[in-house]
């Protein structure tokens, strides 16, 4: 057996650009299939497994998939906004737990969610480095994140602004990094989080800046009414929080009309769930409620009827492939006639030389299979990558 | 030969391998006493009382400091992060925590059952951005506690977070916020027996208005702090207001200079201490130190 | 000793015939066939080394009648025991020089490749003049190079009986004397029958036994 696996070897070695061809063509018949299911495989764990970890997502109302990307996985598009208000109602109502989730800002291109502790517990996310924010204009990182960028505890993070043009709007806020998180091999990982009220200061709903009723601050004062002192555009606002500015920040207006981009509500129970999904029923309603899971199913319901077109394209192209494998196969042995009579002359029997060039085969249809499951290796490793690329941005 | 059982083998495994995944661990967190946290020295009070050893109370803000206006640092905050469950006072009093992290979910707003009674600050600074700013209200008083009717709601707050957090000991808490409402009941029936004759009083500052709503008092208030002696202007208002109202009593949150007493009895204006109590006291407890305040208004409205 | 008995051997689908009642050479002899073309003298070694089949009649080798082994014996028997020079060289494109010589270790389950044979094998080439070549392809190697490949693969398995078809035929005179010194070397120092068919009249004084084919079948009409 080793001597004829030697002169199947010797002759693929021999004939290695033919060898290169088959073996890359059935390992991509091979590979193409399996590729796409472990990709979609995987695409369904990872979506439904976050997905189901999600009990209830309360949004405006629009696209639902688009809201369950955005709160599942930061995706840059971005569903309708609604205010901070529900999420308090929500709270109030002793339904749920209701965690607020404003992921709108990105800091060089990594999205900033703003969100309250109660995110932490509910991922439970765990500091793994430096400490957990605590105050406004602190942020956390998540693994990747820092890992990618460097990021060490105490650097600066520095949110991108929104519109360069857009002068009454987001400032670039300079933000304190205070901690990393540890991995969890989630898309946490890739997300950088502030305190909700912080992405507020980001959208200039909240800021800070000099005292007007102090006379330093004379020449930012626009007009007195009454008691109320109205600032001009000379007011130093200040675009980082420190610990000598930290007092002067504070927030215009009622924190129930700002805005946040959904609800993540853990309802007490089953019944809780089905009470608050009752409340947003009806065509009128402002807002919708989703069950993460079922919007999640849907969409792999199109990406398997989607795969099965493919894959039996796929066995189209594959069967045609195979057959014209075999024909190279076979016009090779007829090319091969003088050899196999030379080995029939030195004395080899017929099994001998069928058993040569089955190792051949084996070697071609073995080396393919390595490679095709190199590559399905390499996809399931970037898998979490290509499906960020294709299904959520 | 071997190499190419190898390669299959090779082959075989990481096709095993492709499906694996590890799903996340959750570790139950060891039973503990329950820890929390207030924002300010009644409602640490109130919760010790109700609590009882169910658990451990906490204010940490150090003595002498006016948690109205206290900035924790980080590690305290942290330590607030920590807490199973927040007290706060609301009417705005706890500036700090609309600035720090904290799980939203774990903060208790103890007087949000009373938010329409909250009596708005009257002469305070506010400030908008340009014409069309958004207008800042200049917000709400907050010493509400000093009323005790509103105490004893704050303190049914504390109850009912309490109660979620232990269900299983409803029944103790009942019975320890009944004796709590019984001695606040006390102190509103004293301050309405105390307060019954209508006589014009002054402030030191602007903290007494809860007690002024509930007992219908006459009550001007200045800005003077104990520690300080006040303007001359002060002083003349101080005069203008003594010749339309003739006030005999002066409440301050603390005992004020001795030059500023003196002056004060120079306009016939006796200095009655009433301690608003926000931060722990150095002897004895929130009770005491109501009744200290009762006994030396009582005394002075005696004279 | 060879010896045959009453052969007759016929192509499926040709005129050509041949019959040969008897003949011995005996063991150690070194025998030329001579004979004009189509006199049968591939057909006859062929015969002898059980790669064709007669129609009738008896070949021994030693005490082994080949004739009467099965077709899976007789092929081993070959593999094993017979050293077979062809015409054509009959080598494998895709193997090394070394690897063509070792070539019936691979091919028979009955024959162990071991270090001793990998040994065997260098120094055959060496002998021939190959010694620099045994990692080149064959098609690389000159006509006189190629037949020497296959000489040495016919005698690494030390065979008892060597048998030559005209493996001096269209070589250059250098190339000549080493194949004919390395066949009648080998066969003179191991003892072994050698059998060549030859055109060449120069080479016929080496040989104990001349066995002209032409004449002999002329013998018999």
């Amino acid at each position: 057996m080793r001597d004829l696996l030697h002169l199947a070897w010797r002759y693929l070695a021999y004939h290695r650009a033919k060898t290169v061809v088959l073996v890359l063509s059935i390992a991509l018949i091979l590979y193409v299939p399996i590729g796409l299911r472990v990709l979609v495989r995987q695409a369904r764990a990872e979506l439904a497994s976050r997905a189901a970890s999600t009990p209830l997502i309360l949004g405006a109302k629009g696209s639902p998939l688009e809201l369950v990307l955005k709160v599942l996985y930061a995706g840059r598009q971005d569903p309708p906004l609604m205010r901070y208000g529900e999420a308090e109602r929500v709270a109030k109502s002793g339904l749920a737990q209701a965690i607020p989730l404003y992921i709108r800002y990105r800091a060089q291109g990594d999205p900033i969610i703003g969100t309250t502790l109660d995110y932490f517990a509910f991922r439970g996310l765990r500091i793994a480095e430096g400490r957990q924010m605590t105050r406004l204009g602190d942020c956390v990182a998540g693994a990747e994140v820092a890992r990618r960028r460097g990021l060490r505890p105490q650097d600066a993070v520095v949110s991108s602004a929104e519109n360069l043009f857009d002068v009454g709007g987001a400032y670039p806020l300079k933000m304190r990094l205070t901690g990393i998180l540890a991995p969890t091999g989630t898309p946490d990982d890739r997300v950088i989080f502030a305190d909700l009220k912080t992405t507020w200061v980001i959208e200039g709903l909240a800021h800070g800046h000099q005292d007007l009723s102090r006379p330093e601050a004379a020449a930012g004062v626009l007009a007195r009414k009454g008691a109320n002192v109205i600032g001009n555009a000379s007011v130093v606002e200040y675009n980082e929080v420190t610990d000598d500015n930290i007092a002067s920040f504070h927030f215009h207006g009622d924190p129930a009309a700002y805005p946040i981009t959904a609800v993540i509500a853990l309802p007490r129970d089953e019944k809780a769930a089905t009470l608050l999904m009752g409340r947003y029923e009806g065509a009128a309603a402002a807002h919708q409620i989703l069950r993460p899971i079922e919007v999640i199913e849907d969409l792999l319901r199109t990406v398997l009827a989607v795969e099965k077109f493919v894959v039996a394209a796929l066995a189209l192209v594959g069967a045609t492939t195979l057959a014209t494998a075999t024909l190279v196969f076979l016009l090779s042995l007829r090319l091969r006639r003088r050899e196999m009579e030379t080995l029939v002359k030195l004395g080899a029997s017929r099994g001998r030389i069928a058993a040569l060039v089955a190792s051949e085969i084996a070697g071609v249809v073995g080396a393919a299979a390595v490679l095709a499951a190199l590559f399905t290796w390499a996809t399931a490793a970037a898998g979490a990558n290509l499906l960020r690329r294709f299904l959520i941005e | 030969m071997r190499l190419w059982w190898l390669t299959l083998g090779g082959l075989a495994l990481v096709l095993a391998l492709i499906p694996a995944c590890s799903p996340r661990k959750i570790t139950p967190a060891p039973a503990r006493k329950p820890v929390v946290y207030t924002t300010n020295y009644p409602l640490a009070y109130f919760a010790e009382r109700i609590a009882g050893d169910a658990a451990d109370v906490r204010f940490p803000a150090p003595p002498g400091v006016d948690p109205a206006y206290w900035e924790p640092e980080t590690s305290v905050i942290e330590a607030y992060q920590q807490a199973d469950l927040v007290l706060l006072n609301g009417a705005g009093y706890e500036k700090w925590v609309e600035r720090a992290t904290l799980a939203a979910s774990r903060l208790v707003n103890t007087s949000a059952a009373f938010e329409a009674d909250y009596i708005p600050l009257k002469d305070a600074v506010t400030h908008s951005h340009g014409p069309e700013g958004q207008h800042t209200h200049a917000g709400f008083a907050f010493t509400t506690w000093l009323d005790p009717h509103l105490a004893q709601r704050q303190a049914e707050a504390i109850r009912e977070a309490l109660m979620r957090l232990m269900p299983e000991r409803a029944a103790d808490f009942e019975e320890n916020l009944r004796a709590l409402a019984a001695d606040l009941a006390g102190l509103d029936r004293e301050l309405k027996r105390i307060t019954a004759g209508g006589r014009p009083l002054l402030a030191s500052h602007p903290v007494y208005q809860y007690l002024e709503r509930r007992y219908g008092l006459d009550l001007v208030s200045f800005h003077w702090e104990p520690d300080q002696m006040p303007a001359p202007g002060e002083w003349r208002r101080l005069e203008r207001l003594l010749k339309r109202r003739p006030a005999r009593l002066m409440l301050w949150e603390a005992e004020p200079l001795e030059e500023v007493r003196n002056r004060l009895a120079g306009y016939g204006v006796v200095v009655v201490v009433f301690d608003a109590c926000a931060n722990r006291p150095a002897q004895g407890d929130f009770l005491t130190v109501m009744r200290e305040n009762l006994a030396r208004l009582e005394r002075a409205l005696a004279d | 000793m060879i010896r045959i008995c009453d052969l007759d051997f016929a192509y499926p689908n040709g005129p050509f015939r041949l019959r040969l009642p008897e003949l011995q050479l005996p063991r150690g002899t070194h025998a030329a066939f001579i004979g004009p073309s189509g006199s049968g003298k591939t057909t006859l070694l062929f015969l002898l080394g059980g790669v064709l089949t007669p129609r009738a009649g008896h070949i021994w080798a030693g005490e082994l009648e080949i004739t009467a082994l099965e077709e899976a014996s007789r092929r081993d028997f070959r593999l094993r025991r017979i050293g077979m020079v062809f015409q054509e060289f009959e080598l494998i494109e895709y193997l090394t020089v070394r690897d063509n010589i070792l070539l019936p270790y691979r091919l028979c389950r009955r024959l162990r490749l071991n270090g001793a044979v990998v040994r065997r094998a260098e120094a055959l080439a060496e002998k021939v003049a190959l010694g620099d070549k045994l990692d080149r392809f064959v098609d690389c190697l000159s006509f006189g190079e190629r037949q020497r490949v296959g000489l040495c693969r016919a005698l690494v398995i030390e065979p008892e009986l060597v048998l030559a078809d005209e493996p001096t035929a269209g070589l250059d005179p250098a190339s000549k004397a080493l194949v004919v010194e390395a066949l009648l070397g080998y066969a003179r120092s191991s003892g072994a029958t050698l059998v060549m068919v030859t055109h060449d009249g120069d080479l016929l004084p080496h040989f104990d036994q001349v066995i002209d084919l032409g004449s002999f079948q002329e013998a018999k009409p």
